[in-house]
């Protein structure tokens, strides 16, 4: 792929916080047209490689860039291709719905009132309300409208499925997906709730331990992770053991393995090496990170 | 004639990756006969919008089932489920159905079915059917 072709590019970015490091030096290539699910544990470090990212915290160390740049030092031109929906979204509070929406459309030359008067609509906020009246959920959903009624280039989002009910994910998932119709616009979110992504992400990436441990198509993670059941005539000897293993448990004649990398070749070597039965289990995403994490403890 | 989108559901939630959950069910349905040769498959933009799943996704799909031989793309137009389909082993197809009639024997046999009894069912079930 072409350098130039990566929307963002990251490489041994650190980020500490006093004496605190937080990120360790994460790699990241992230293609143009991908839709990607940052996912991770509470305090791994999610917001804060996605604010180093958008220049709203400086990096201690390695490199970032967005769309070839530096992002503490983004062009006017590449920040009016970014949308972003923080954690917590601040509006000013005395303003209504519709006021907001017309301010935030002034700093766009591509603002699309179609656009976000449909998403207004489809998110079920009504323009007349005043903001500080918003509940949390609809201060999400009307900071989605604000990120995205320009068509952003890169959508950036922290947690956008956190405040919302099931109606607004499902907007919100559809809002994405539309995004995701042309291949130029590329989108980063981060997520605790894998469910949403297993829809909407053509990629994945796993931080832990302030390090991307995973990035990749999320087909081909659930390709390649797997259960695997294993049962034999007599006991399983002492010195078992699964390449690309993330967990085993073994109990007398039976262990049950996750592996990274199950083909059937792995299958194949490990019934005829140990003369043993296998199984093989798919795992969906949120087996695949709970099987990273247990590994980690 | 092509197939309708409405034919095709996922689970996204499933360890089965989507674009397997797709593939799977094309082939479904040309082995079932609701899919002729010739017909066309859904648009990927359009199976995609009525799943609710990326694009890329279906993308997947449709290029593993045209390397499968399965479909072959009509330029312009889409894909179309092949004349012919490709000749699978003996071995291989012996291979898949055994694969699918394992849990089931290990089920019967649980159930306190002797092997004579298992086979009689088969048995059974096969002349029903002829």
């Amino acid at each position: 792929m072409e350098p130039s072709e990566l929307v963002i590019h990251a490489t041994g970015l650190k980020k500490s916080f006093d004496d605190k490091q937080v990120l360790n030096g994460v790699d990241l290539k992230i293609p143009r047209g991908a839709i990607v699910g940052l996912i991770g544990t509470n305090g791994a470090g999610k917001s804060t490689l996605l604010k180093c990212l958008l220049g709203l915290l400086k990096i201690s160390n390695g490199s970032a860039k967005v769309y070839g740049e530096d992002p503490w030092d983004l062009s006017v031109a590449t920040k009016a291709k970014l949308g972003y929906v923080p954690q917590v979204v601040k509006f000013y509070p005395w303003m209504k719905v519709q006021q907001m929406v017309d301010y935030t459309a002034a700093h766009y030359e591509n603002w699309d009132h179609q656009t976000s008067d449909l998403m207004l609509k489809n998110f079920d906020l009504k323009s007349t309300d005043t903001v500080k009246v918003l509940s949390t959920g609809q201060q999400q959903r009307l900071g989605l409208v604000l990120a995205m009624g320009f068509h952003p280039e890169l959508l950036i989002l922290d947690e956008p499925a956190a405040s919302l009910d099931p109606a607004g994910r499902r907007t919100l998932l559809r809002s994405l997906l539309e995004h995701s119709q042309n291949d130029q616009q590329t989108a980063l979110f981060s997520t605790h709730i894998t469910s949403d992504l297993e829809r909407v992400a053509s990629h994945v990436a796993i931080l832990r331990n302030g390090v991307i441990e995973f990035f990749g198509e999320l087909e081909d993670l659930k390709d390649s992770v797997k259960r695997l059941r294993i049962s034999s005539d007599s006991d399983l000897p002492r010195d078992f053991t699964v390449p690309s293993a993330l967990r085993s448990e073994i109990h007398g004649s039976t262990a049950v393995v996750s592996v990274s990398a199950a083909d059937t070749e792995l299958i194949s070597r490990l019934e005829q090496h140990w003369n043993v039965q296998v199984t093989i289990e798919d795992l969906n995403l949120e087996d695949i990170f709970l099987e990273l994490h247990d590994e980690q403890e | 004639m092509a197939i309708h989108s409405d034919q095709f559901h996922v689970n996204p939630s499933s360890g089965l990756p989507i674009y397997r959950q797709v593939m799977d069910q094309v082939r479904t349905l040309i082995s079932s006969g609701r899919m002729q040769p010739g017909s066309m498959l859904p648009s990927t933009r359009e199976l995609a919008a009525v799943l609710e799943v990326n694009m890329m996704t279906i993308s997947k799909a449709y290029s593993k089932l045209e390397a499968d031989g399965v479909v072959e793309r009509i330029r312009g137009k889409g894909m179309r489920v092949v004349d012919r389909q490709p000749a699978v082993s003996l071995t291989a197809r012996k291979k898949e159905v055994a694969k699918l009639l394992e849990p089931l024997l290990i089920q019967a046999q649980q159930l306190g079915l002797s092997d004579e009894q298992i086979q009689a069912i088969v048995q059974r079930i096969l002349k029903g059917k002829r």
